[in-house]
């Protein structure tokens, strides 16, 4: 069996973060040159962020996350450009999920309501006794 | 000059409430009003809709407002029509019984009634209004209908043509002449709308044959005197046809090389041009771009001529394409299947760049779920300029079936049988099904669930379990048969998966009858026999792109190997081939069927050998094929069978709307080798071809497609048992 | 559709208020959908009767109680549109939203019922304030727009599950950013820690903690972001997590997180 490759997300490329410099460009410049960014701002810090990932699946496991590259572009009070910081596949942290769920009221259908909804589908097969 | 009125004094309204008319002005007691604000407050009350006149009448400081109402309506029907029914026409009337009755609604129902009836052709059709008074101001509105006869198209002419005789462009159209089958033909009304389709299929028909400038100067229409018949005529320039001189790759964008995207393109020097293939190629060239990871790539087709000698060069560019990203997938509509389920068919994720292609091809993959009666997927624009939000509208549709039968006969006394099955069982896409039955002649039990994604990722899981005992008379033998199969398969390439199973089996074969074949009986001998068993299945299907390439093939090889009382290796394959031709009108396809089971301990049973259904070979009885006891006459079937099929289907010409269609198809193949005989003599035990030929009404109903074959043996033994009838459901491979 | 049908003598030529009446008998005797009818024929003989107002919330009220959701929406606007100023004009408006109110499903389902029981309740609540249904109204459309939130989370842990990490977060921002008084808005936090953590924004990460402690430092979600970001956060098969327990829980119980 081959790999199969599946890309997200983007990264602008080498040369075209060549031509920001530190100081003057504006982060307006910065998203009309690469397009939107993948979350407009940091939480906290003026920090806009672009992320590319690339998935890699062998055959019945699960798919593996085998390159990632996410780009930290940060700005001063005026929003001119502070510093770019790059981060990686390692370093991401593996974290385990929380696997509790807040509830919320509206109940869901029951099992028996579904069991039984959604009939009135006849197919072929049950009159010719085709396996 | 302005009003200051401290009451109002409203007449002539019945079903309007005083309220509700001083809330439509905006009118207060005791405000100040100029007169344009009274003007604008009379006009407020007109706009309602409710009232026939309003008119405002100051008196001093009381304000009189007359209004006439409209009347209500009663109940609406319609009069006179036979070819439309009422039901079709009543959904195209705006106006509603108990709302109000407006002259200018019933203009615009009148004015759609004849347009249903124009669609049809009958454009001498009259239709006219009539309002019935009844007590109370109320009215019954009444549409009477006076049909005319369908005005067909009597003859098409084309001016221009050279390459191609009027006959040959006459049946590229989708509109007909009518002929003597007029009354059933639908297809030979005029319609505006099928006409323009018309002026595309023609200009297709001429680009695809190399005609690059081919273009239709106009389409003109006339009518006879007494409006009784059309005549269309077409006016065409063909201008020259061309053939491809060279084909080439270049890129605009550094870091990727044009030489990588040379494999993607099929178009050949020297072949004729055609759009068609053109795009073809574009597609393969995105799609690989895409596979490689490479963001945003367009590639265009730029044509240069060499007028001399008639060709085309195509140079195929890889351009930077506009940077647009998914901003959100949204989904609705979803009443029982869950939103994961449809989110999982996307490829590409919310942030990634948008890739149209990939938005189609998910939109297939939710389509082919087969939850839904309606899917449509298209993108609206976002918050900003280069960003989407895709729209997924679906409407659920009934996914599962539920039987039930009881049945009692004197010899074996009464039998129940149910099966259920969903195929969205809790809105996860899991499929669920069980049936049982406790018919005297046939007791089984049957369970099969599957999860399509096991563990969050496109691995798809299943257990099946069934068991089955027969207590037959009439029957050669009785079986009983346990069968636990849990299994599991994934995609292994683009356009391959690998499916991975294990199967636990118990097989008896007991009370023979004492006329039946001596080796059937031997076998019996054996009794219950348990077996484990590993196997795998690859199957390819270059379908699965969704790019509908020129030639559909599926590829399948399947090995079980067995160990336990017995030992044995059981291989099956199939490689088909299927492809349209004549202007996709007629479909092509040959598939090769076989399989082989070879025993390394023990032998096979009849309960494990191959018999020739009328699903692998048309034109025989059950078990009609193959191997028999020469004085018994029992089929015993066979551990090997190979089987290959030439079929074609075609239009019979009829309306699209009865979807019948029809078609011809030759079998030839066989079954052989019965295994271990016991010293009896079997007749027809090795490879001896035996070939059908028939036709076949391919006819799509409600509860599936149905396909009626009428075979004529070609060749075949005497002893074979044929038959010339059956119906099955058709199934491409 | 013939009047008699419907049991009793035919309707034609009672009076609108026998008529009524019966209409409320047949209610009262647990058949709303004939209840319904026998409204929609007052509306039909006596257009101008001071019953026919009545009887057409009647049978708005009716349908409702039948489930007949989209006759109970069609009668609601007849009567918003004919008596907007009347009285019952309130009710009309509060049933027009609960037709689209009762048919919110569980999270992972249809969401554009959702939609429409927010816009329809937000006019309940602008048009008529002083209502008796205003304050019902304002506490189903917290419960709507609760639901909406949940709808947010449910597709935000999706992303989170397969790994799309930004996805995630963009999700988790929208229920931080436009959904702040849910109930969802601890978990989202939580999550945005999770999900930065995975993408090594270690810095963000601390920043959505924060957040989380200061606004809600007794939720439990309080206490797995601290574990997480203070590094003792369990290991994978000390949560119980292997292939098979994973699959029990995610084909059998649904949860697929």
């Amino acid at each position: 069996c081959t790999e199969l490759d599946r890309f997200h997300g983007f990264i602008p490329p080498e040369e075209e973060l060549a031509t920001l410099n530190v100081g003057s460009t504006t982060k307006a410049e910065v998203i009309t040159l690469f397009g939107p960014p993948k979350s407009e701002r940091g939480l906290q810090n003026n920090t806009v962020y672009y992320a590319s990932s690339q998935f890699r699946r062998f055959g019945p496991f699960a798919p593996e996350e085998v390159d990632r590259q996410v780009l930290a572009i940060d700005f001063d009070a005026n929003d001119r450009l502070r510093n770019i910081s790059r981060y990686t596949l390692e370093d991401g942290r593996v974290v385990v999920l929380d696997r509790r769920v807040t509830e919320d009221g509206i109940n869901d259908i029951t099992f028996l309501s579904q069991l039984l909804g959604s009939f009135g589908r006849i197919d072929a097969g049950q009159f010719l006794g085709e396996p | 000059q302005n009003f200051a009125f401290s009451s109002f004094n409203i007449e002539g309204n019945q079903r309007v409430a005083d309220g509700t008319i001083l809330t439509f002005g905006g009118l207060q007691p005791g405000a100040g009003l100029s007169t344009a604000e009274l003007n604008t407050a009379g006009q407020n009350i007109r706009e309602s809709g409710l009232f026939e006149s309003v008119d405002l009448v100051p008196q001093g400081s009381t304000l009189l407002i007359r209004v006439v109402e409209y009347p209500t309506i009663n109940r609406i029907n319609i009069e006179g029509n036979s070819r439309l029914r009422d039901a079709q026409l009543l959904t195209l009337v705006q106006s509603q019984s108990r709302r109000v009755f407006t002259p200018e609604q019933a203009e615009a129902d009148t004015a759609a009634i004849t347009q249903a009836y124009a669609e049809q052709g009958r454009i001498n059709a009259t239709v006219t209004p009539r309002i019935i008074p009844l007590s109370d101001n109320r009215v019954d509105l009444v549409f009477e209908v006076v049909e005319s006869a369908i005005t067909e198209i009597e003859r098409i002419t084309f001016v221009g043509n050279r390459t191609f005789s009027e006959g040959r462009l006459r049946r590229v159209l989708e509109t007909k002449e009518a002929g003597i089958f007029r009354a059933l033909v639908g297809r030979d009304t005029f319609s505006s709308q099928r006409v323009a389709q018309d002026r595309e299929v023609l200009t297709d028909f001429y680009r695809s044959r190399g005609f690059i400038d081919f273009v239709i100067q106009n389409v003109d229409v006339s009518l006879t005197r007494e409006r009784d018949a059309y005549l269309v005529t077409y006016n065409v320039r063909e201008g020259q046809r061309y053939s491809i001189a060279d084909v080439t790759v270049t890129s605009e964008i550094n870091g990727v090389n044009a030489a990588e995207f040379e494999e993607a393109v099929r178009l050949r020097s020297g072949s004729t041009y055609s759009p068609v293939s053109v795009d073809n190629d574009i597609t393969r060239i995105e799609r690989l771009a895409v596979q490689r990871g490479i963001r945003f790539v367009q590639a265009e087709a730029q044509i240069s001529r060499n007028p001399r000698d008639l060709s085309l060069n195509v140079n195929y560019v890889l351009v930077p394409g506009e940077r647009v990203f998914i901003e959100r997938i949204d989904i609705e509509g979803n009443g029982t299947t869950l939103d994961r389920v449809i989110r999982n068919q996307f490829r590409s994720v919310e942030g990634d760049p948008l890739n149209p292609r990939e938005v189609q091809e998910s939109a297939r993959r939710i389509r082919a779920l087969g939850f839904f009666q309606g899917v449509n997927v298209d993108t609206r624009a976002g918050t900003s300029a280069n960003q989407r939000i895709i729209d997924v509208d679906v409407e659920e549709g009934p996914t599962g079936t539920l039987s039930f039968g009881a049945n009692f006969n004197t010899d074996t006394g009464a039998s129940l049988l149910a099966s259920y099955s969903q195929s969205n069982f809790q809105g996860r896409g899991q499929g669920l099904d069980f049936s049982f039955s406790t018919a005297e002649s046939n007791r089984s039990v049957g369970f099969s669930f599957t999860e399509p994604q096991l563990l969050g990722r496109d691995l798809r899981g299943s257990i099946n379990l069934s068991y089955s005992t027969t207590d037959n008379e009439n029957a050669l033998y009785d079986t009983e048969t346990l069968r636990i199969s849990p299994a599991m398969s994934f995609p292994v390439s683009e356009l391959g998966r690998l499916s991975l199973f294990y199967a636990l089996e118990y097989n008896d074969l007991f009370d023979v009858s004492s006329s039946a074949s001596e080796v059937i009986s031997q076998e019996a001998e054996l009794g219950g026999i348990w077996t484990n068993s590993l196997g795998y299945t690859y199957s390819f299907d270059n379908r699965r792109t969704g790019l509908n390439p020129d030639v559909g093939l599926v590829f399948r090889f399947g090995q079980e190997f067995g160990f336990g009382d017995t030992q044995f290796i059981k291989t099956t394959a199939l490689a088909g081939a299927e492809t349209d031709v004549l202007n996709e009108e007629v479909t092509l396809r040959a598939t090769w069927e076989g399989g082989l089971l070879s025993y390394q301990k023990g032998n096979s049973r009849v309960t494990d050998r191959f018999f020739l259904g009328s699903r692998l070979m048309r034109g025989f009885e059950a078990g009609g094929i193959g191997p028999r006891d020469a004085d018994t006459d029992d089929a015993l079937g066979g551990d090997a069978f190979s089987v290959v099929r030439l079929e074609a289907e075609f239009p019979l010409g009829l309306p699209s709307e009865y979807g019948i269609s029809g078609g011809a198809f030759i079998d030839y193949g066989s079954v052989w080798d019965v295994g271990e005989t016991f010293g009896e003599d079997v007749v027809s035990n090795d490879f001896i071809g035996r070939s059908v030929a028939g036709l076949s009404i391919f006819w799509t109903t409600p509860i599936g497609p149905l396909r009626f074959n009428f075979t004529e043996p070609l060749d075949v033994q005497d002893v074979d048992e044929t038959r010339n009838f059956d119906v099955t459901i058709s199934t491409s491979f | 559709c013939g009047n008699s049908d419907r049991g009793g003598e035919p309707l034609d030529d009672l009076s609108a208020q026998a008529i009524f009446e019966r209409g409320e008998r047949q209610i009262a005797s647990g058949n709303p959908d004939d209840a319904a009818f026998t409204f929609g024929e007052i509306e039909r003989l006596y257009p101008y009767s001071e019953f026919a107002q009545r009887a057409l919330i009647m049978q708005a009220f009716a349908y409702h109680r039948d489930e007949d959701y989209p006759n109970s929406r069609a009668s609601a606007q007849r009567y918003l549109d004919f008596y907007p100023a009347e009285d019952d004009a309130a009710y009309a408006a509060y049933l027009l939203a609960l037709s689209y109110y009762d048919q919110i499903d569980e999270v992972g389902r249809d969401q554009g019922l959702t939609f429409q029981a927010l816009q329809s309740l937000r006019r309940v609540i602008e048009q008529y304030p002083d209502s008796e249904y205003a304050d019902t109204s304002v506490l189903k459309f917290d419960l709507a727009f609760d639901h909406l939130a949940a709808k947010e989370m449910e597709i935000g842990r999706f992303y989170l599950k397969r790994g799309n990490y930004v996805a995630a977060v963009n999700r988790f921002r929208t229920v931080v950013e436009d959904f702040q008084t849910t109930s969802h808005t601890p978990e989202a936090l939580h999550r945005l820690v999770e999900s930065y953590l995975s993408l090594g924004l270690v810095e963000e990460a601390q920043t959505a903690g924060a957040i989380l402690g200061y606004n809600y430092q007794s939720s439990e979600w309080y206490e797995s972001s601290f574990a997480l970001l203070t590094g003792q956060g369990l290991s994978a098969d000390a949560a119980g997590d292997n292939w098979l327990s994973s699959i029990y829980r995610q084909v059998l119980l649904g949860e697929w997180l």
